[in-house]
């Protein structure tokens, strides 16, 4: 599959050294993600959670799923019945 | 990168309205939890709800399954909506509070079908472990500096700054594009596992580059200088 003396792309390149610290865990990036998703929902441009951003950059499943994830609750308000839009924390 | 995805109805799924009136977040905990009719009906639009989102997932990468039908699609669907509740009824009382508990459900959901589909798109492709030839294999870090080509000199630091293990890794995951959680089944290991290979292996090289020149103390490559 990886046959000799292929150049690295840019891409390629820009995702090895790309920096990922601080250090954040596949793990912990799933226990931050709903409460991620919904703080950049609430406040599109503030710059939440730093190292979740980091490792989403970092890690392109978490990112998928982070993104499908902001996607379909911006699409699909489920709010309580008289319950609050705003993230809770 | 997420904000600007604030595209509401870019989506197929966006057309989708649900047809289930969620409990409040309090609620679906002591509904859940409670043995009886309550819960059954809880279970249920929870379901209903996962399924939803697990749809959305699948519907979002379907570009990976090609040759797989609607009807496949759906069963990729609800069979990760079915793994995903019971992962989910095993973490309840992980559950804080602090995003809503239909929020906190989805991403279950998501997590399980982005997996299936990933290991459904590999599910008939070999996966090579190879180890990376760099293509000057005479070129030294400082030829590699003085050349400027930063492709060069990261070739080099593949091979001088990183274990087989990391550089196999490294290349398998960011170069040939095989998705980690794929990778992790077939070596038997965990995505999170690989993440922190991967993280490793990424300060090494960022270590020998800045060593050599090629990168600044905080710079990614890309930044503007």
């Amino acid at each position: 599959m990886t046959p000799p003396e292929r150049p690295l792309s840019p891409r390629a390149v820009q995702l090895l050294t790309l920096s990922t610290e601080p250090w954040l865990s596949c793990d912990d990036c799933f226990s931050l993600m709903d409460v991620y998703v919904e703080r950049v929902l609430a406040t599109p441009r503030a710059a939440a959670m730093p190292q979740m951003r980091v490792h989403l950059a970092g890690c392109q499943a978490c990112a998928e799923e982070a993104q499908s994830l902001f996607d379909f609750v911006a699409s699909n308000p489920v709010d309580p019945p008289g319950g609050s839009t705003a993230p809770i924390g | 990168m997420i904000p600007a995805s604030h595209r509401e109805g870019s989506h197929a799924e966006a057309e989708v309205t649900s047809t289930v009136p969620p409990p409040a977040q309090v609620d679906w905990l002591s509904a859940l939890r409670l043995p009886g009719p309550e819960q059954d009906a809880a279970l249920r639009n929870l379901h209903e709800l996962m399924l939803k989102a697990a749809r959305h997932q699948v519907w979002r990468m379907r570009g990976m399954l090609h040759g797989h039908g609607a009807d496949f699609l759906d069963e990729l669907a609800n069979s990760a909506a079915d793994e995903a509740l019971v992962t989910l009824l095993g973490k309840l009382d992980s559950f804080e509070g602090r995003s809503r508990f239909t929020t906190w459900a989805y991403k279950f959901a998501i997590l399980q079908a982005a997996t299936e589909v990933r290991r459904q798109a590999w599910a008939n492709r070999e996966v090579h472990l190879e180890d990376w030839d760099r293509a000057d294999p005479g070129a030294s870090p400082e030829e590699a500096a003085e050349a400027g080509d930063l492709a060069a000199a990261v070739t080099v630091a593949l091979h001088e700054a990183l274990t087989p293990y990391q550089r196999k890794i490294a290349v398998a995951l960011l170069v040939d594009g095989v998705p980690i959680d794929v990778l992790a089944e077939r070596l038997g290991t965990t995505r999170g596992a690989l993440y922190k290979a991967l993280h490793e292996a990424r300060g090494r090289l960022r270590d020998s580059l800045r060593t050599t020149g090629h990168l600044g103390h905080d710079a990614n490559v890309g930044d503007p200088r």
